[in-house]
């Protein structure tokens, strides 16, 4: 994950809801209550990296306390993870976040789930080998006498259309990958019969 | 950063090298041995067999100056019986690399032992130097370099193979396809709890690296990084309980010589 990643700079963009522990004086236009001070408990939602770091930091005072505590987001929410845990296939990811697997990595770093670990696991790969079957199909059109075999096997225009647009940044780049191992074997394939 | 280069072979590389691959041929004219970089060639006389490197044997093919004997493995019954073997009785697994060449031992009846085996003076050849494609090779294994080696076969040599070209073709496109399924159903089992994330490539040439060479390398890369959390937190508790038993002395490489147990190897 290199400084200037634009995808790990958008994910650390992500709001996610937290609670704050204290009065903070001169906060209040974050509740939309300007010129008081933020009260305990108030919600916000504050992007990843700034509630990262409060939620890291505490107060230093004599009872330690953090700054915030925070709530899974609701792309992680228990309904998101019962979906994807029913079937990972029928779960339009980008839907929840564009960057819905840098956001549950970042999330899994923070608060210690080891449940959705395993159910991410399982639904990233389930996906891959989803998107290995389309990037195989979708794009081949200019083979001559297979337009008939792509058109059956695989709804393009229906569910297959729908899953790729609700891929999440990590599962598009995959597709890319597997797309371009695709075309290029159909582009090798097809430049030795032409010699 | 502009324009990454992709990992590994690009598909016309790979070819590339395969055109390294022995194969046997049949000349119809005379020509001396050539001195080629990669040693000599031998010497042709009519009607007796020769192996010549593929890219030398195409372009005498090209001029009609020999006629290329195909592999063993690229008949049809050999072909059949492969996709047979991966279709019906290992549905999970690539079909078997070509075994090393053997021979019996004379020392101890009944034995084989892998040529270059024990003896220094013979050299273990590893596969653009095995004769895996010469008339040599054994039926029923396919190659490294199969996919490449038949491609180009077909389309210069298709009146060697015994005119059955299209059966051959058919058979060749029902294996990659076969192969290709097994390939995406291997990133399934990355994820299957328990299996640590393993996918053995046993078996896979080298055309078909190439192509899933990408989404291999991604889909092992994302499960790390979902696991990264899991696992740091693992090592983390290990490591205390390591400390707290009084053994210090195994420090980090615990977790270690832990995973590789998991992966069940």
């Amino acid at each position: 994950m290199s400084y200037y990643d634009i995808d790990s700079i958008l994910t650390d963009a992500e709001k996610i809801p937290c609670t704050f522990q204290l009065d903070i004086p001169d906060l209040g236009y974050l509740d939309n209550t300007p010129k008081q001070p933020l009260k305990a408990g108030t919600k916000v939602n504050l992007p990843l990296w700034l509630a990262e770091m409060l939620v890291i930091a505490n107060t230093g005072g004599p009872d330690n306390k953090t700054f915030v505590t925070f709530d899974l987001p609701r792309a992680l929410g228990n309904d998101v993870v019962q979906a994807l845990k029913a079937d990972p296939r029928a779960v339009p990811l980008r839907d929840q976040s564009a960057h819905f697997y840098g956001l549950a990595t970042h999330m899994m770093d923070l608060s210690e789930e080891q449940e959705l670990g395993s159910v991410l696991r399982k639904t990233f790969v389930t996906r891959a080998a989803e998107i290995s079957l389309h990037a195989r199909k979708v794009g081949g059109v200019s083979t001559k006498g297979k337009g008939k075999e792509e058109g059956s096997n695989l709804g393009i225009g229906g569910a297959g259309e729908e899953f790729l647009r609700g891929l999440d940044e990590w599962e598009r780049k995959l597709f890319r990958k597997a797309h371009d191992g695709a075309k290029s074997g159909k582009e090798w394939m097809d430049s030795i019969k032409k010699n | 950063m502009a324009l990454p280069l992709p990992l590994g072979l690009t598909h016309s590389e790979v070819a590339f090298v395969a055109e390294m691959e022995l194969v046997t041929v049949v000349p119809r004219q005379r020509l001396e041995s050539i001195d080629l970089l990669s040693g000599k060639t031998p010497p042709l006389r009519p009607p007796h067999r020769a192996d010549l490197p593929l890219w030398l044997a195409l372009l005498l093919k090209k001029q009609r100056r020999a006629n290329i004997v195909p592999p063993p493995w690229l008949h049809p019954a050999s072909l059949a019986d492969i996709v047979h073997r991966e279709t019906k009785v290992h549905p999970h697994a690539f079909s078997e690399p070509m075994p090393t060449a053997s021979r019996a031992r004379q020392s101890q009846p009944g034995y084989a032992g892998r040529i270059g085996g024990g003896d220094s003076s013979e050299v273990i050849l590893s596969p653009p130097f095995r004769s895996n494609c010469t008339s040599a090779a054994p039926a029923g294994y396919l190659p490294y370099h199969w996919l490449e080696v038949a491609e180009a076969l077909i389309t210069h040599a298709s009146d060697d193979l015994g005119g059955n070209t299209s059966e051959i073709r058919g058979l060749l496109r029902d294996l990659v396809e076969v192969r290709a399924a097994k390939m995406r159903d291997s990133a399934e089992t990355l994820g299957a709890e328990g299996q640590g994330g393993v996918v053995s490539l046993r078996g896979v040439g080298a055309m078909e690296l190439a192509e899933n060479r990408g989404f291999v390398l991604g889909v092992v890369d994302g499960v790390r990084k979902i696991g990264g959390a899991v696992e740091t937190a693992r090592r983390e508790k290990e490591e205390e309980m390591d400390l707290g038993g009084g053994d210090g002395g195994r420090g980090g490489y615990g977790g270690d010589g832990d995973s590789d147990d998991d992966m069940g190897i």
